[in-house]
């Protein structure tokens, strides 16, 4: 029975270690909500974005408040869950709404061929500022509105690139 | 005194707002990760589902596959919430007929890389994949697994009853 023992001793202890858990535990919920509901950082890098944001990755601070009012804008920089693979997020510009008519030609590298189209309802247009080296709706046509997950708001690293995004 | 009072009341307040985001912490985890429940309503799904309306459980946790009934966000329209089924796969080839109103003519499409073809159980009256095209899976938002309401049919949802 010495182990009855034992364990008497230690629950002190663990009540301690137990409500030290739990600061912990609640401290990462206000933070996964913030994170996921209303600001957060991420890391983002490729050449598609230039010269806006930077080939070897910048982090920029986003917010995931104005895609569920439906405040996401033409020109708006946006995080965007790919269409092609599920598990990336892309990051591109709006360059059209539902309704608008846009050009754009199929092959910049080529110049000619240019394709018009009409952007359906309850989707959006995304393009990379770097027209030659973007995967993005000249490839894999309109985004769904709802794959929107957060919208950039200004850059805080490199520390000499910090501000906001235009 | 009033002070004191009014310490008492805001040690009150204090607690049972603890205990409220406590509880919706716990709610927004599960309903988010877990399971969720949804309701689900309108002739699309019929015999699968009643057209008047069922209470059913949706697990976020699996990956869907063919067959699966899943809960997406409308790629038409953002704030919409259609239920349907799985039948295509990225990879697999689908045909449908287009018009069945009309003739009997019938396309076949692959479907692209990240995206599923859902179509309701009754064709006849379902707005699906054979007209706003396949769905990307980040707009799944989660299986439909079991149906709660009403309560004669409460049970498993499986796969499509052959009439």
């Amino acid at each position: 029975m010495r182990w009855l023992r034992y364990l008497n001793q230690w629950r002190g202890t663990a009540k301690e270690a137990l409500e030290q858990v739990s600061i912990v535990a609640k401290f990462l919920c206000l933070i996964h909500v913030t994170d996921r509901y209303i600001i957060s950082s991420t890391h983002v890098q490729g050449p598609s974005m230039l010269p806006t944001l930077n080939l070897t990755g910048d982090v920029i601070l986003a917010e995931h408040l104005s895609h569920r009012f439906g405040k996401i804008g033409l020109g708006d920089i946006v995080l965007v869950r790919s269409p092609t693979d599920p598990t990336r997020m892309v990051t591109k510009r709006i360059l059209g709404l539902e309704g608008h008519r846009l050009s754009f030609s199929a092959d910049p590298l080529v110049g000619d061929g240019s394709v018009s189209v009409v952007v359906p309802k309850g989707h959006v247009w995304i393009q990379g500022d770097n027209l030659y080296a973007s995967t993005d709706s000249r490839n894999f046509g309109p985004v769904p509105y709802s794959l929107i997950e957060g919208k950039a708001l200004l850059r805080v690293w490199p520390p000499r690139f910090f501000g906001s995004l235009r | 005194m009033a002070s004191s009072f009014w310490n008492i009341a805001y040690q009150q307040a204090m607690k049972s707002g603890v205990l409220v985001a406590k509880v919706y912490s716990f709610l927004h985890v599960t309903t988010n990760y877990l399971a969720f429940p949804a309701y689900a309503f309108g002739p699309s799904m019929i015999p699968t589902l009643h057209p008047s309306g069922n209470v059913v459980l949706a697990e976020r946790i699996s990956k869907p596959s063919r067959g699966d009934v899943v809960v997406f966000q409308s790629p038409e329209d953002p704030n919409k919430l259609p239920t349907k089924r799985v039948v295509g796969l990225e990879g697999d080839s689908v045909s449908f007929v287009v018009d069945p109103g009309k003739n009997d003519e019938s396309r076949t499409i692959v479907v692209p890389k990240g995206h599923v073809w859902v179509e309701g159980d009754y064709i006849q009256n379902s707005r699906d994949s054979r007209s706003f095209g396949p769905v990307p899976y980040g707009l799944i938002q989660g299986r439909l697994l079991w149906r709660v309401w009403p309560f004669q049919d409460f049970g498993p949802i499986g796969p499509p009853t052959t009439t």
